[in-house]
């Protein structure tokens, strides 16, 4: 980071820090900064990029979005807890319980290919959405932290994509064992 | 009863407490917005053209982006940049408005050369013999023709005023004395119908009588064209403050939306946003090239630059109303070429004594590329209406609200048209229909 870039970002923290101490939006970039999704982000950055999110509040049971409908936005668990599920005729299967800090449906970010699973508030829940269309703009007005988010979602697809060839190949190695 | 059934029992007659809650406050809000709505009407246009001017220009907002100037300030930057534009544009364009002097003579030049043309179309030939068509065009031409002398002869008032600018006036040079001698011309030409004599009874006789209540309605007009100005001050300040959002208003319209639409609502609001953006944007880029075209030509038949400009662009704008755009542009083209003399044109082999014609060719030329050429390309099939549909909303936007309906008719009916295709679209994708 550059030093002119730096000296900015402490003014604009120490001036967010000074004017709005315990305001909504301080408390939200510091929760951003706990992300790992946005780990690479300067303060000034975040702070960018939490202007263009979506606050949600979630009751107890209460669907946050559906199997099959398009995806249109990345969710970050502000507090509260999530489910992912898949329901069939017969069964729920629980892929993953989600807690505070955690994101899901990063994939809507990409494309509008629809929803894979299903995601519910298990309990009172704030989360926060960013909307791909808004992550696009930002590829005009702010290219560098549009860049470092689609690089962070990069590397966190190639991370499942080694797990899942790992997988793969674990299955394939005990098919041709068991066929052994 | 055990607890779960207690929570349920509640949340149920929640839920129907809360339908109740939105219903009254629903029709509460629909009594309350249309009274209004009725009752500032006035505003609405002005209020409509600010929202459509920052609409159409935010791509110069966001384009306009300096790092380390605050946002208030990078968009009033811009908005500067763009009433610079304009302001230079519209300056540029004023010096070819005719002035007082350049009306009056615009309006004998006119008259006179209509005439002239009528006379030469209906004249006899050296033998004296007229052929089988001339009185057909008397009797149907000759009242046509009394109407227009009757719309273009100058009042006493002008007349006085012409020729005090026949002698110059007001510090401006004198008419040339060829302008002058049309304007006796004009003076002596009699109508080519004979009118019958109205009886001496006639009620158009009793106009004191009508005198007072026209004074009173005129002061209602002022009454009016005030508050009509001061609405229009609405105007920059919509523009003003939209141009400042920075997705605030979105934001709030978006937390009112339900959790279970959230996704479906930002979706349709950008895809309404894109599909009327590129559909305004492409008719105003659209209108550019036709009036673009329509100025080039008009310089190869040649018209001086100035006027071949301000018919271009009064042509270029008007073209925005399907249809009628084209006939402006074709009665301010050929208006012009009726009364233009010592011109010559730059395509060898034209003959300038059929100007009109050519400007007649010229506008129908333009108005096969806007078609062919220029709709498909800049609009492609954003702007699918179907020609029934234009020509009824074309009407009833002029009975609504005048030129200013007939202006907004498409886009209107465009914008009702997408937003009804994509929600739907939308709505099915989300399964929610």
């Amino acid at each position: 980071m550059s030093a002119r870039k730096f000296a900015a970002d402490k003014l604009l923290w120490e001036k967010l820090g000074r004017w709005k101490r315990s305001s909504p939006e301080l408390d939200r970039i510091q929760f951003l900064k706990t992300v790992p999704f946005f780990d690479r982000l300067s303060n000034r950055q975040l702070k960018t990029v939490s202007d263009i999110m979506f606050e949600r509040s979630y009751d107890t049971d209460e669907s946050i979005f559906e199997e099959g409908q398009p995806g249109a936005a990345l969710f970050l668990i502000l507090n509260g807890k999530v489910a992912v599920e898949i329901y069939r005729e017969t069964s729920t299967t629980r892929l993953a319980v989600l807690e505070s800090g955690a994101f899901f449906g990063e994939m809507a970010l990409l494309d509008d290919t629809p929803r894979s699973a299903n995601a519910r508030a298990l309990e009172p829940t704030r989360a926060l959405a960013l909307y791909r269309n808004d992550l696009n703009g930002l590829r005009h007005r702010h290219p560098r932290t549009a860049c470092q988010i689609y690089r962070s979602l990069a590397s966190m697809i190639g991370d499942r994509l080694r797990s899942t060839n790992e997988l793969v190949q674990m299955k394939i190695a005990g098919d041709t064992a068991g066929l052994g | 009863m055990s607890n779960g059934q207690d929570f349920e029992e509640k949340e149920r007659e929640r839920k129907i407490r809360r339908k109740v809650f939105y219903t009254i406050l629903g029709t509460l809000a629909v009594v309350f917005g249309g009274f209004l709505v009725w009752k500032l009407r006035i505003l609405i246009l002005p209020i409509i053209v600010g929202g459509l001017l920052a609409f159409l220009f935010r791509p110069v907002k966001d384009r306009f982006r300096v790092r380390w100037l605050p946002h208030e300030l990078q968009v009033l930057c811009s908005f500067a940049l763009i009433g610079l534009v304009l302001f230079f544009a519209f300056n540029t364009l004023r010096k070819h408005i005719p002035d007082e002097q350049q009306k009056l003579e615009f309006k004998v030049r006119l008259q006179y050369k209509l005439n002239a043309r009528y006379r030469q179309l209906v004249a006899k030939s050296p033998e004296g013999k007229s052929n089988a068509v001339t009185p057909l065009i008397e009797k149907e031409i000759g009242p046509l023709m009394d109407k227009v002398n009757q719309a273009l002869e100058l009042n006493p008032e002008e007349s006085n005023l012409f020729l005090k600018y026949a002698a110059g006036y007001n510090g401006k040079p004198p008419i040339q004395s060829k302008f002058v001698d049309y304007f006796r011309a004009n003076q002596n030409t009699r109508e080519y119908v004979i009118p019958e004599k109205t009886p001496p009874n006639s009620p158009s006789l009793a106009t004191p009588a009508a005198a007072a209540p026209a004074q009173s309605s005129a002061s209602v007009e002022g009454t009016n064209l005030e508050s009509k100005i001061s609405a229009w001050i609405l105007t920059p300040l919509i523009f003003l403050f939209l141009g400042f959002d920075n997705g605030q208003i979105r934001r709030f319209f978006i937390s009112l939306v339900p959790n279970r639409y959230f996704e479906l609502s930002l979706t349709v609001l950008d895809e309404l946003d894109d599909a009327i953006g590129r559909y305004l944007r492409g008719t105003l880029l659209e209108c550019f090239l036709v009036g673009l075209t329509l100025t080039l030509g008009l310089v190869l038949l040649g018209i001086p630059l100035g006027i071949a400009v301000a018919i271009g662009v009064v042509s270029g704008l008007l073209n925005a109303i399907p249809f009628l755009g084209t006939v402006i542009a074709l009665v301010i083209g050929v208006g012009y070429a009726l009364i233009a003399e010592n011109v010559t044109p730059l395509i060898p082999g034209l003959n300038p004594n059929d100007l009109a014609l050519y400007v007649l060719i010229l506008v129908v030329i333009v108005h096969v590329l806007d078609d062919v050429v220029f709709q498909p390309f800049v609009l492609g099939s954003a702007a699918n209406v179907h020609p029934l549909v234009v020509v009824i909303a074309i009407i009833s936007g002029s009975l609504i609200m005048g030129l200013w309906g007939m202006l907004f008719a498409i886009p209107t009916v465009v914008v009702v048209k997408t937003a009804v295709a994509t929600f739907f679209k939308e709505l099915k994708d989300y399964r929610i229909i």
